[in-house]
């Protein structure tokens, strides 16, 4: 198994397009980007079974947070018997999908308590359990995952983090790497999550702790590699414990985005700029695309999109913005709204031609067959579903919609990225893009906080007697 | 009108193999339906529904009416264009919902009177009206509304009344189907009432099937109420005798409460007295907690011992969930604590998948056998793999022996009273 990852631009910073490609046996995965990474939660992608990721084209590399495997000691997977067990465990095709494997879930946001010198505190379905990067490794190497992220020393107490806790948390991912590329049977492809919190110099201290070429026994230790940014094949932005801590030490005179794209380049000044760079837990498309124009990153997660299709939200946008309303436009519908009751129109005004599982349904390539009589009657061509179908399967609980809907907000973003890769390859100017893209859509994100509280109310709701519920609710006001 | 070809009939018992062709295609009976209530089975898609060999599903006439309503489903051109379901559909009257889900309901003989759940304001279910609605769904097949009486009720002039008033409003159901318009797409089916008590029973039949030429099939109703199932089975038996050869016969609700951990035998039992058809939530009901079918009985997939047991549920099953190797140990993990979670309902749509795939087989290898003229060892077969362990229900016993076909003959499996549940149950404290 070996992977290479190829950019088109000399440049250190800004807009680039690459491919990452996953030689293995009798099998090569190739990945464009800038792309997605999809979320998983507890080893599957939300709302949808194992049995739909074969009809979900856009899902290419899949983050899976290893700590829900924890509750078993060992963790399952790792007893899993067979070649690509990670795959085999979680019904991944290996001929398709890249996996990326890393402790903990970078979406997560909550408080954890105190990792030690030798440890992480790790959030499983049955509490906080410690692992060790011993453990990890020999973890890791028997689930043989497609990328895996070495430990970070990220801090979960609660933030501003003293200059000595910054510190400590650049030595230990630094020799958490170290230990990870310690030799071993099996090559490992190892991604990096860059530390040093919010301050640049940090950032900058955490790089060089890296590129700085090793002696005597830290040397010997990661041989053949000269120095551990050698090791490593690609570098880790996870924005929610930057977030966290900007939060913490508020500034009027800061521009949090701004700020965020300079802690990113911190970290960039000195390492290789051909590596890939992968940032976790990016709020929109906007972000997404400040972040591909001021830096260069090339894969991004979509946990934002799968969070909206969870909310009841299909996403409706395209890059480069297609037709110019000169309002600000909502990046997609609130489908819970009674409007959309009526509304037998595709998920998506912009992307008509959207090629996911819900607006561009197959008739089953096979159908099972339960006896030697049963004759399977000519197919027919399925229809597109329905904004009005949705709305109604959201109000009467039916996950049904959840499902359509992941599939169709992975397929508007894996569309958004095509856009974003053709644009820069096009060499057109991609800031020009980028601005007109902003100007037309709405970060503000109002349909999905709508989306949020109309969800809650029908998850509040649901069940029998619901109406009546309602009634009286309506009789109260 | 409905295609009804009959191809086989077993020699032994009752049994019987036919083919349905209706507006959307050809159904073989036996069959079961899976139950899309509100025009969705769970976290499917209605292309995955229909690559697991299911050929006609049931939706609730009274969920519909309430969400989306009638105007939305006229608007999208009816259910099955609303749902993007291209097979056979079915919906029932809306009544038996009406007496169980609303707070008050009377029956006048103009028809069903109930609290709208929109207004509060009192409000009419007629036999015309219940067609009315059914029409704007558009299912190929619906049912006649029908005077619902609990199976366990004691008062017999209430059931004789209900009864013969079902007949009444079988004829207005007919009358005003007739005059729709619909009969070339929709196909209505009567539903012989009549409670417990088989003289009852056997005067609605007559009754009913005195009205043949204007109904496309016949199903018995008023089963789903706790009865004894020693009872049940005579009841239906008794129907189902003096039902007509040419035309399929629907057995309602019995895959219904408490029935449902009973519901492979009941259902083999019903195909052995001749039934056609049955629906069923009990695939996708028992999957919402971990339940899967197998031929030697369910498993509960939140049991520890699935923990590392790294085999599909079933290593024959044609399902997805096997064919693509997701493991009990996977599907175990993936329950985590809590059901309600978003990935939880990825392990739901897993596992609905196997059930719903085991039940078409168990109905699918019963056709099969018909045909070959091995139905009788094929329920031997069933019943010993799946109660071997337990004993055999004694009224199963009783069912099979009414059509010639002894479970005890040359076994020593036990027989055991009760309905027969069989349930896997976690040993942890």
């Amino acid at each position: 198994m070996t992977l290479s990852f190829s950019v088109a631009s000399s440049s250190r910073f800004g807009p680039r397009t690459g491919n990452l490609t996953l030689r293995r046996t009798g099998t090569t995965v190739s990945i464009n980007t800038p792309g997605l990474i999809v979320a998983t939660s507890r080893g599957v992608v939300s709302h949808l079974g194992p049995e739909q990721y074969k009809r979900t084209p856009a899902l290419r590399v899949v983050q899976l947070p290893f700590e829900s495997f924890l509750e078993n000691s060992p963790p399952t997977p790792t007893l899993q018997p067979g070649p690509n067990p990670l795959h085999t465990f979680l019904g991944f095709n290996p001929n398709q999908h890249l996996l990326s494997l890393t402790l903990r879930d970078p979406a997560d946001h909550r408080e954890t308590p105190a990792n030690g010198h030798d440890y992480i505190s790790a959030s499983t379905g049955r509490g906080i359990k410690r692992i060790t990067p011993d453990q990890w490794r020999a973890h890791v190497h028997a689930c043989a995952p497609d990328l895996v992220v070495a430990l970070p020393d990220i801090p979960w107490t609660l933030p501003p983090f003293s200059q000595k806790r910054t510190t400590k948390s650049i030595e230990r991912t630094a020799a958490w790497l170290a230990h990870m590329l310690a030799p071993a049977p099996q090559p490992l492809n190892i991604l990096v999550h860059m530390a040093g919190g919010i301050t640049e110099p940090a950032r900058r201290a955490f790089t060089d702790s890296l590129t700085e070429t090793l002696h005597g026994k830290e040397a010997d230790s990661v041989r053949p590699h000269k120095c551990l940014d050698d090791g490593a094949s690609g570098y880790v932005f996870d924005l929610v414990p930057l977030r966290r801590a900007l939060d913490a030490s508020p500034d009027a005179s800061r521009d949090d985005q701004q700020e965020t794209v300079a802690l990113l380049k911190a970290s960039l000044t000195s390492a290789s700029s051909a590596k890939l760079r992968v940032v976790n837990s990016a709020r929109s498309p906007h972000e997404i695309l400040r972040l591909v124009r001021d830096v260069g990153v090339d894969i991004f997660d979509s946990k934002w999109a799968q969070d909206a299709a969870h909310l009841g939200v299909a996403l409706d946008f395209t890059f480069p913005v297609s037709s110019v309303t000169g309002k600000q436009r909502d990046l997609g519908h609130n489908l819970f709204r009674t409007q959309y009751a009526h509304d037998f129109s595709l998920f998506a005004d912009s992307a008509p031609a959207c090629p996911c599982g819900a607006c561009a349904p197959l008739a089953p390539p096979t159908v099972i067959a339960h006896s030697a009589h049963d004759v399977r009657d000519t197919p027919v061509a399925p229809t597109p579903y329905t904004r009005g179908y949705v709305h109604h399967l959201l109000h009467t609980h039916e996950m049904s919609a959840h499902a359509l809907l992941i599939m169709h907000n992975l397929g508007v973003l894996d569309t958004f990225f095509a856009g974003v890769r053709n644009v820069i390859d096009g060499g057109g100017n991609f800031g020009d893009e980028v601005d007109r893209f902003i100007a037309e859509y709405s970060e503000a994100q109002a349909v999905i906080d709508e989306a949020r509280t109309m969800w809650q109310d029908v998850n509040i709701a649901r069940g029998k007697g619901r109406m009546a519920r309602e009634r009286a609710d309506v009789a109260d006001d | 009108m409905a295609h009804f070809e009959l191809l086989a009939r077993c020699p032994t018992t009752r049994a019987r193999v036919s083919r349905l062709t209706l507006a959307h295609g050809a159904t073989m009976l036996p069959t079961f339906m899976p139950v899309a209530t509100q025009a969705a089975i769970k976290g499917l898609t209605p292309q995955q529904v229909e690559s697991l060999g299911v050929t006609l599903i049931l939706n609730n006439t009274y969920h519909l009416n309430l969400r989306p309503g009638i105007k939305v489903l006229s608007e999208a051109g009816g259910a099955h264009k609303f749902q993007g379901w291209n097979k056979n559909l079915l919906t029932d009257s809306g009544g038996f919902q009406l007496v169980s889900l609303s707070k008050f309901t009377t029956i006048t003989e103009e028809g069903a009177l109930f609290e709208s759940p929109f207004t509060g304001e009192p409000t009419m279910l007629t036999p015309e009206e219940s067609i009315s609605i059914q029409h704007a769904i558009g299912a190929d097949i619906i049912m006649q509304l029908d005077d619902v009486v609990p199976s366990l009720t004691q008062d017999r002039a209430r059931v004789e009344e209900a009864m013969e008033r079902s007949v009444r409003w079988l004829d207005r159901c007919i009358t005003h189907h007739n005059l729709s318009g619909k009969r070339a797409t929709q196909n209505l089916f009567a539903i012989v009432q009549g409670g417990l008590d088989l003289e009852l029973r056997d005067r609605c039949v007559t009754q009913m099937v005195q009205r043949k030429n204007d109904v496309a099939g016949f199903a018995i109703g008023g089963l789903s109420g706790g009865e004894e199932k020693d009872v049940f089975w005579r009841i239906v038996k008794q129907c189902i005798d003096k039902l007509p050869e040419d035309r399929p016969r629907y057995c309602m609700g019995i895959g219904f409460a408490e029935g449902s951990y009973i519901i492979q035998s009941n259902l083999l039992v019903c195909v052995a007295l001749g039934v056609d058809m049955a629906d069923c939530v009990f695939p996708t009901r028992t999957a919402r907690f971990g339940v899967a079918l197998t031929h030697n009985g369910p498993i509960n997939l939140r049991l520890a011992k699935y923990a590392r047991d790294f085999e599909p549920i079933d290593s024959s099953c044609p399902c997805p969930t096997c064919v693509e190797g997701s493991s009990r140990a996977m599907l175990h993990h993936i329950i985590g604590r809590e059901t309600a979670a978003a990935q939880g309902r990825s392990l739901l749509v897993s596992v609905t998948i196997h059930n719903i795939v085991f039940q078409a087989r168990i109905m699918g290898g019963a056709r099969d056998a018909i045909m070959g003229g091995t139905f009788p060892t094929y329920l031997r077969q069933f019943f010993s793999n799946y109660f071997g362990d337990v004993g055999y229900p004694e009224w199963c016993v009783n069912a099979l022996r009414s059509v010639n076909v002894d479970l005890l003959e040359g076994s020593d499996i036990k027989v055991v009273s009760g309905k027969g549940a069989k349930w896997e149950y976690s040993t942890a404290a």
